[in-house]
This record gives structure tokens, C-alpha cells and sequence, in this order.
């Protein structure tokens, strides 16, 4: 009996010894495995799933009327992060016992894709709140339909690690098609496109993948030139060799202005808290605001601008003061991102600093709105050379060309009173010489008359 | 007989900041005006008006020292008797304006302690010791408005500063073209010009100022 009870234990501890090594021996291929085989990378249960919800065709009727897939294709979902997951790691609501025939009513496609954010929360929470404090999740509050919540970037059933970061598969380009054809021209994506060891910015290089905020948004200290010198290091020792006031020029001119030749520019002026140096949030309903900011045919103008700011500063005068900070932008989206090789950029300071520039033609004058984007109004481009602009805005001054005319009068008429004096003083002395008048009394110290000739001393 | 009034240091001073004022005049004005003077490019401009503003703030460090460990500073003490003062300049105001053209002679005199006129007085205490340090100030503060942000802010900012330096500009343009008219108002045309390279103003014997 214990012979045999040993002899079954040895047997035993061979078979588990055995099956052990074989059970390595297949985990290890398994792991090695081919993604291609599909259904030896998803388990049976979701196997079961896929029974049906792998057939083409599956589909359920919402409550908005509209049709929400049910197909979860078997290749592309075995190749995906989450295959390992397993089918009930997200849909843990779904109840196998009764499922089907069990009836779920959905809404809308939408509520249904924003109801399961809190699925992939529950795994990427740190993203997740990323994206919570995204201009997206701000838009998505707003009840904005079009802002894209987790599945409209990553395909659930098809997610593969790093695929968003590609210049092909980003998925900003569905929403954002022309900037991302912008982008296509710009030098960033043309390195990526010739050059395989290029490590050049996809979108999310730039904006970051979950935290998007708009740009206009974002610190002043921080703006997209924040984003740019995170590759760029050391850009602002290279501008300091030859840029007069470099660092100033880093703050109040964005880098497309000069590094995408042939944009049209803007200055937008940003109302500030000073204490917080934070933007301005909107006042929607407050008189002031409606009635000074209201955009008509020429904008608002240099008076306007300064009384706005002396009613804001009166009215509330606990809070940090509110001033203008200027900033030299291009005017849209896509041209920000035609970025162009630092060879072709615009390096001559007469293109900004000559009175009638392009570049401060366009004003705007702008806050944050509440769901955290830029509220720009239209502003007269007289704000920035009128003298009102000495009270309103301070901060902001092009050399040359946002000049205020009534300075350029006063040089004028010193350079003529200067003259004038001279050649007044010299023709009164000539005058009266002429009548007579003029009579040094035999003062050899009395000195000629202005106008005469050099007297021998 | 001559009366020493301009000694060496200030001579040098004088035409150092004679040649610096017109070249930063005419570079400020290639600066301010871009497009519409074009003799040099606005960097060129810039570096040339940086660097002639350093030359004439070490100018001014050396004018100061001079004076400040010369008794030669009494020339700069102001007239503090106003009525002694407004009667001076109403006489030398109307010697510009009225006497010197009928030839009646310069009611001042100058002497080593006393060189300016009460109207002189009043104008270079006003350019060189305010207005001048004035324009030296907003000028650092311009040449690296991030440097010196915490200042340039706490005097309302960039455009603040900018036209401060603007207005002072103005006002020395004017200063230096009626200086120069003024220079050819002495005993002869030129004896102005010369005693600011010799040093010695000339006077008649009979008319010398009394030490």
C-alpha cells in the first residue's frame, strides 16, 4: 500500500514536474505567439462573447432613434492593449446569467460613450484627471456634442499602445482635419515623414495628450513657446545672439509669428489680473462688458478700451488690478502650425518695427469665456498708437510701429521751434541792423548782432 | 585778458557728450522711424545706440566724480535768493530777446565759480542733473525690459517708460539746436566754440569780471 502509495507519488510528482515544465514550455510560446492568432490571444469566455458580438451586422436601435454597433471585430481587438483584459473587466454591468436576452436601454450613442468614461477611469485615473482638466472635458461640461470624450480618441476595442503619438494614426486629425494639413506641410511633419530617427512632435507633443487646453489659455509665462523650448532647449541663448531684448520678445511675440513665414498677424490684448496674472474671466450678463465689448464695424476704440479698464479697476478695487497684456499671434489655427525651417523664419526687425505693419493692423481684445476658451472681441487698431493707449495699454509697445502720433507732432514742433528760434532771433537782428537800431555804444563787449557776419575780436 | 572757466575734465566731457547727443539722436530717430528713414537697419541702429548710451553714462560717472571732488561744483550751486534769481534771468531774457539786438552788452560775466548765466543755471540744472539721469534710467531699463521688469511694471510698464525716454528725447533735440544757436551768441561767433576747446573765455581789459 505505502509502496504503492509511494510509487503513486513518485508518478505524481514526475506528472507535476512534467506538467509543469510543459506548462512553462507553452506560456512561453504563448507569449511568443504570433498576434495573428486571434483566437488563441482571447480567452474562451470572451471567446463566448465574440460569438456573437464578432458577427457582422450586430447592432442596437437607441432611444434618439439612432444605431449604436455592436460588433466588436475579432482581429483587431486580439492585437489591442486590452484583449488580456478580457470582455467584462469594462463591461462588468452586463449580467452573463441574463445576457441576452436582458434589454438595455441606451440614450444616445453619445451619453452612452460619456457614461463609460468612468470604465476606463477606473484603471487610468491619472489620465482621466488629465483630461478632466482639459479645454475637451470643459467643452464636454458646456454640453459642447462635437468635444471628444475617451472612445472618440481610442478606439475601446482596438487600443494600441502608442498608436495616438503616430503622424498617421493621431486622432486630433479627425476633429482638427485643417490644422492637422497644415501640420502635414510644416517642417515638423516633413522631418517625421523623411526621417525615421526623427523624433520631431506629433500633436501631442505640443499640447499633451489628455490635458489639452487651448493654447490662448494656458500661463502667459507658459504659453505654446513653453511647449516649443521643451525640445528646443537653449533657443533663448541662440535668439540673445543677435535679438535685441530677446526674453522680452519671447513673451509678447509667439513663436509662429516669425517661425511661420507668410501667416497673417494679430495682437491680441489679454485682460489681466495683476495680482494673480491670470486672464480675465468673462462677466456674461454684466452690463460693462456687454456694452463696451460688443463688436461693431470698427471695434472698440482707444477711449472705450481705457474707460473699460478704469471701471473695472474702480468697481473693484479689492481684487488684483486688471491691466492689458499684449501678445503679436498669427490669426488662425492652421497657420500656427505651418511651421517652417529656422532658415526661412523672419529675422528682419523692419517687418514688425515700421509704423502701418502688417502685424498691428488686427487687434483683439480678449478674456477667457466660462467654459475656459478665448473670448476675443474686435478692437481698433488705433488702441495702440491713440495717447489713451499710455493709460490703457501699458504693457504692450512695438518700437517704431506702435508708436503714439501725438509724440511724433511734438518732435516736430520741437525740431521747428529749435530752428525757428534760430533763424527768428538771426532775421530780428538782421531786421534791425537794417533799421538802424542796432548801436554797440563802442562796447567792445557788446557782442554782434545775430546774423551779422563773425566779428574780429 | 582771459579768465580760465572750462577745465580739462569738462572740456572732454562737453564734446564726448556734444558728438554721443547727436549720435543718439540720430540713431533714436533711425529706431523710432523704421520705414520711414532707412539709412542704417533698426539692428545696426540699436546696437550703435546701446553702445554710445554706455560711452555717454561713463561720460556723465566722470562729469559727476569731477564735481563732486572739485570746488568747481559752485558753479552748479543754485541761486537760492529767488528774487535775485528772477531779476537775473528777466535781464538775461531780455538781452536775448530785446538788448542784443540794439548792441548793448551781456549783462553777465563769467568767472571760474560762476560760469552760467541765471538762465544757464536753471537749464543745465534741469538737463544734466534731471532730465539726463531721467534718460539714462529709462534707457537701462529699455536696453533689457525683462532684466527689469519689476521696475518697468511698477512704473505702469513698457509704454510707460518708452515714452518717458521719448519726451526727454524731444526735449533734448530742441535743447541741443537752440545750444548750438546760443554757442554764436558770445563776444564773437565763434568764442564760445573756442573757449569750450581752450578753456579760456577772452574778455576787453576794461570789461573783466572782477574775481
Amino acid at each position: 500500500m505505502n509502496r504503492k502509495r509511494n510509487g503513486n507519488g513518485t508518478v505524481s510528482r514526475i506528472l507535476t514536474t512534467f506538467s509543469f515544465t510543459i506548462g512553462t514550455l507553452a506560456l512561453a510560446l504563448a507569449l511568443q505567439a504570433p498576434p495573428a492568432a486571434a483566437d488563441e490571444a482571447i480567452s474562451q469566455a470572451n471567446q463566448n462573447c465574440l460569438g456573437c458580438h464578432g458577427s457582422a451586422g450586430m447592432e442596437k436601435k437607441l432611444e434618439d432613434g439612432s444605431i449604436l454597433k455592436l460588433q466588436v471585430p475579432a482581429e483587431p481587438y486580439s492585437k489591442s492593449v486590452h484583449a488580456a483584459n478580457g470582455c467584462t473587466s469594462c463591461h462588468s454591468d452586463v449580467n452573463l446569467a441574463a445576457h441576452p436576452p436582458e434589454k438595455r436601454e441606451i440614450k444616445s450613442a453619445r451619453s452612452f460613450a460619456t457614461e463609460m468614461t468612468q470604465v476606463c477611469r477606473n484603471c487610468h485615473a491619472d489620465k482621466f484627471d488629465q483630461w478632466q482638466n482639459s479645454i475637451h472635458a470643459a467643452m464636454v461640461r458646456r454640453g459642447n456634442p462635437e468635444a471628444p470624450v475617451c472612445t472618440d480618441c481610442h478606439s475601446p476595442h482596438a487600443v494600441i499602445k502608442g498608436a495616438a503619438a503616430t503622424l498617421e494614426q493621431t486622432p486630433c486629425k479627425n476633429c482638427h482635419s485643417e490644422i492637422y494639413a497644415a501640420y502635414l506641410g510644416s517642417v515638423h511633419a516633413q522631418s517625421l515623414l523623411h526621417s525615421k530617427d526623427s523624433f520631431a512632435p506629433v500633436c501631442a507633443g505640443c499640447h499633451s495628450a489628455h490635458e489639452v487646453k487651448s493654447p490662448s489659455a494656458t500661463a502667459l509665462s507658459q504659453g505654446p513657446e513653453a511647449a516649443c523650448a521643451g525640445c528646443h532647449a537653449g533657443v533663448l541663448e541662440e535668439h540673445q545672439k543677435w535679438l535685441p531684448n530677446a526674453a522680452l520678445h519671447f513673451e509678447v511675440v509667439s513663436c509662429p509669428v516669425c517661425h511661420a513665414p507668410g501667416a497673417e498677424h494679430k495682437v491680441d490684448l489679454m485682460l489681466i489680473d495683476s495680482k494673480g496674472q491670470a486672464r480675465q474671466t468673462e462677466q456674461i450678463g454684466v452690463p460693462l462688458f456687454e456694452a463696451s465689448l460688443s463688436s461693431d464695424s470698427k471695434g472698440i476704440d482707444a477711449q472705450t478700451l481705457w474707460n473699460l479698464l478704469q471701471t473695472l479697476n474702480r468697481s473693484d478695487a479689492a481684487a488684483g488690478k486688471t491691466v492689458l497684456r499684449g501678445r503679436l499671434d498669427v490669426v488662425t489655427g492652421p497657420e500656427a502650425h505651418r511651421l517652417a525651417d529656422k532658415s526661412k523664419a523672419i529675422s528682419d526687425c523692419h517687418t514688425c518695427h515700421s509704423k502701418g505693419s502688417q502685424a498691428f493692423q488686427s487687434v483683439t481684445v480678449s478674456l477667457v469665456g466660462p467654459d475656459g476658451r478665448r473670448v476675443g472681441y474686435e478692437a481698433n487698431a488705433n488702441v495702440l498708437d491713440s495717447p489713451f493707449s499710455l493709460g490703457a495699454v501699458k504693457g504692450f509697445y512695438a518700437i517704431g510701429a506702435t508708436r503714439i502720433k501725438l509724440l511724433d507732432i511734438l518732435l516736430i514742433l520741437a525740431i521747428l521751434g529749435g530752428v525757428g528760434i534760430a533763424v527768428g532771433h538771426v532775421a530780428l537782428g538782421w531786421l534791425f541792423k537794417y533799421l538802424g537800431l542796432y548801436h554797440p555804444h563802442g562796447r567792445a563787449q557788446a557782442s554782434p548782432p545775430p546774423g551779422d557776419g563773425p566779428k574780429t575780436a | 585778458m582771459r579768465v580760465y572757466i572750462h577745465p580739462l575734465p569738462v572740456r572732454i566731457w562737453h564734446w564726448i557728450n556734444a558728438v554721443g547727443f547727436v549720435l543718439m539722436i540720430l540713431t533714436g530717430m533711425q529706431i523710432r522711424y523704421v520705414g520711414l528713414i532707412d539709412v542704417v537697419s533698426f539692428r545696426t541702429a540699436v546696437n550703435a545706440h546701446n553702445f554710445v548710451a554706455v560711452v555717454l553714462i561713463a561720460n556723465f560717472c566722470l562729469w559727476l566724480v569731477f564735481y563732486l571732488t572739485s570746488d568747481r561744483i559752485r558753479a552748479y550751486h543754485s541761486e537760492l535768493n529767488p528774487k535775485k534769481h528772477f531779476i537775473g534771468s528777466l535781464k538775461q531774457a531780455y538781452y536775448y530777446g530785446f538788448g542784443i539786438f540794439l548792441g548793448e552788452p551781456n549783462p553777465f560775466k563769467p568767472t571760474i565759480y560762476r560760469k552760467f548765466n541765471p538762465l544757464q543755471s536753471m537749464i543745465y540744472q534741469i538737463v544734466v542733473m534731471l532730465l539726463l539721469p531721467i534718460q539714462i534710467y529709462t534707457g537701462i531699463l529699455l536696453w533689457n525690459v525683462k532684466r527689469f521688469a519689476a521696475q518697468v511694471d511698477f512704473f505702469g510698464g513698457v509704454r510707460v517708460i518708452d515714452t518717458v525716454h521719448v519726451l526727454i528725447f524731444i526735449a533734448f533735440v530742441f535743447y541741443v539746436l537752440v545750444h548750438v544757436y546760443l554757442g554764436t551768441l558770445g563776444h564773437t561767433r565763434m568764442s564760445h566754440f573756442k573757449s569750450m576747446m581752450t578753456g579760456y573765455e577772452d574778455f576787453e581789459e576794461e570789461e573783466a569780471p572782477a574775481e
